[in-house]
């Protein structure tokens, strides 16, 4: 076999189950390849020379809690924190036999959409390193794209595990808020942090998410919900799509792949007013910057200094919002839900739009230095992921095809609560039709 | 009805220091131009009932049949 990093996560539990490889051998091709690819992307924190238990290694955003291990979240203030406990998702993958191969780069506490981090190093693009790996689960996007893990965990609140498998080229899944426990995972805001996989395809997102979806007394706002195999089984789906606003306002290349893609899929496509987008990002930012200023509130006023610019004025913008403007975006939650499944789904399984409307932007363009047009492109960024989250609904991001100057585009299902099933089925139906999800980063010497 | 007034700097800085943040400087003008900006226009209409757990019941009646 020539490389075993190279296969999928199905392939390689199927290779295991079969004797054709060892946990070992597995182990070791991620080993190699991070070897030579952490200098390149640092997409890594921590690498485990000898994973603890048998099996397909993952790693994941380093804010999943390990007992007696340390979680730094990205961050200076928590550089070197020991965990007192392991998370839910990481004791459900340990049993499932998925045992974890390190941790991964992030943005700081996670409220950042590029992958920009001032205290670990910026996590950069595999496809090209002058570009963002996304965030805020940047290294699980190019850790897994540069296949130096069989899959990896991210946190989305905003967009988190969306942004970087569109910008890095590999399968992300928003869970619906709930499917998944929290337990033991840094928290963001509450009311929309979601944990779920990145993979290289949606057959592999559905292996992890079997392992970590189900309730948890751990987590009371997890679901209990039945979590379902995620079997995915071949059936017609009505996607629901836009097709006149993602001409107007995508990039004509996102445009041209997206569209292209979804008539390709094979599905009935039904033609929708799009979602306000704007007003429930309104709402998202509302609850995120409240939720997350609340819950950094203590460090906010003893360490301001040990936050990066970007994220401390993140931080203090969530002081400035006013108790009845948080409490009426909450309140309005179940309304707009309702109508996004009325409306928009009314006559459709699935809404079909970009997971960026614009293409993968530089390092530089989206970091300090990005000068006065770098507020509204990383608004453009999150554009179409945040309202996803207000909503709570799930969304699976899998790759469509490649700029012209080889950056991934992203594709992005939305459906409603709990139909995950449906999303993995439907990207794993593209997929078993196209070939986007399959192409790597090239290896060059280095 | 009232109009909403904008947001002043003056404002954001007073409310920040009540609640013992410290500001980094020239902060509190770009949050308020943030914060005059990011009213939702267009928001739905709310039952007076409606409160923040009625999202709980919505995810269940809206899910996948």
């Amino acid at each position: 076999m020539s490389d075993p990093a190279a296969l999928s996560l199905a392939a390689a539990a199927q290779a295991l189950r079969a004797r054709h490889l060892s946990s070992r051998e597995l182990a070791d091709a991620c080993l190699a390849r991070i070897a030579r690819w952490q200098p390149r992307i640092n997409a890594f924190i921590s690498v485990e020379q000898q994973p603890a238990d048998e099996g397909v290694p993952l790693a994941h955003k380093d804010m999943f809690y390990r007992k007696g291990r340390v979680s730094n979240c990205g961050s200076k203030i928590r550089r070197g924190w020991i965990a007192q406990e392991t998370s839910t998702a990481l004791s459900r993958l340990d049993a499932a036999g998925m045992p974890q191969i390190g941790t991964l780069n992030m943005a700081e506490f996670a409220y950042g959409p590029t992958g920009h981090n001032e205290h670990w190093g910026d996590c950069r693009n595999p496809w090209n390193q002058d570009y963002i790996a996304g965030g805020s689960s940047s290294g699980s996007g190019a850790a897994v794209a540069a296949r130096l893990a069989f899959g990896a965990l991210g946190s989305d609140t905003g967009g988190s595990v969306r942004i970087p498998a569109a910008a890095c080229g590999v399968t992300g899944l928003k869970t619906t808020w709930g499917r998944v426990s929290r337990h033991g995972a840094m928290p963001l805001s509450h009311s929309l942090d979601s944990i779920g996989p990145l993979a290289r395809s949606a057959e592999d997102c559905a292996l992890i998410l079997a392992a970590i979806a189900g309730s948890d007394p751990q987590d009371p706002l997890s679901s209990r919900e039945p979590a379902g195999d995620y079997f995915l089984a071949k059936r017609k789906f009505r996607v629901a799509l836009s097709s006149d606003w993602i001409e107007r306002h995508a990039d004509p290349e996102v445009a041209a792949a997206v569209l292209a893609a979804a008539r390709s899929l094979g599905a009935s496509l039904v033609e929708v007013e799009p979602p306000d987008f704007d007003t429930l990002s309104v709402h998202c930012i509302t609850v995120m910057q409240a939720e997350a200023s609340a819950q950094h509130a203590r460090w906010m006023r003893e360490r301001p200094g040990d936050y990066s610019s970007a994220v401390r004025s993140r931080l203090e913008a969530g002081f400035a919002v006013p108790a009845a403007a948080y409490l009426e975006a909450l309140r309005l939650r179940a309304a707009w839900l309702e109508r996004f499944c009325t409306t928009t789904l009314a006559n459709a399984d699935l809404y079909l739009l970009p997971a960026m409307k614009v293409r993968v932007p530089t390092l530089e363009q989206t970091g300090p230095r990005g000068g006065a047009g770098m507020p509204a492109l990383l608004a453009e960024v999150t554009r179409l992921t945040r309202w996803v989250n207000y909503l709570g609904v799930p969304a699976l991001v899998v790759p469509c095809g490649f700029d012209s100057l080889g950056l991934p585009i992203g594709l992005q299902f939305v459906g409603r609560p709990f139909a995950e099933a449906a999303l993995l089925a439907a990207g794993h139906a593209f997929q078993c039709e196209t070939d986007w999800h399959s192409r790597a980063p090239a290896e060059r010497s280095i | 009805m009232t109009a909403a007034k904008q947001w002043s700097s003056e404002a954001i800085e007073a409310m920040l220091a009540a609640q013992g943040i410290p500001l980094a400087p020239g902060r509190a003008e770009k949050i308020a131009t943030a914060l005059n900006a990011a009213t939702a226009s267009g928001s739905l209409p709310l039952e007076f009932e409606s409160d923040p757990t009625g999202y709980a019941l919505a995810l269940e009646r809206c899910k996948a049949k």
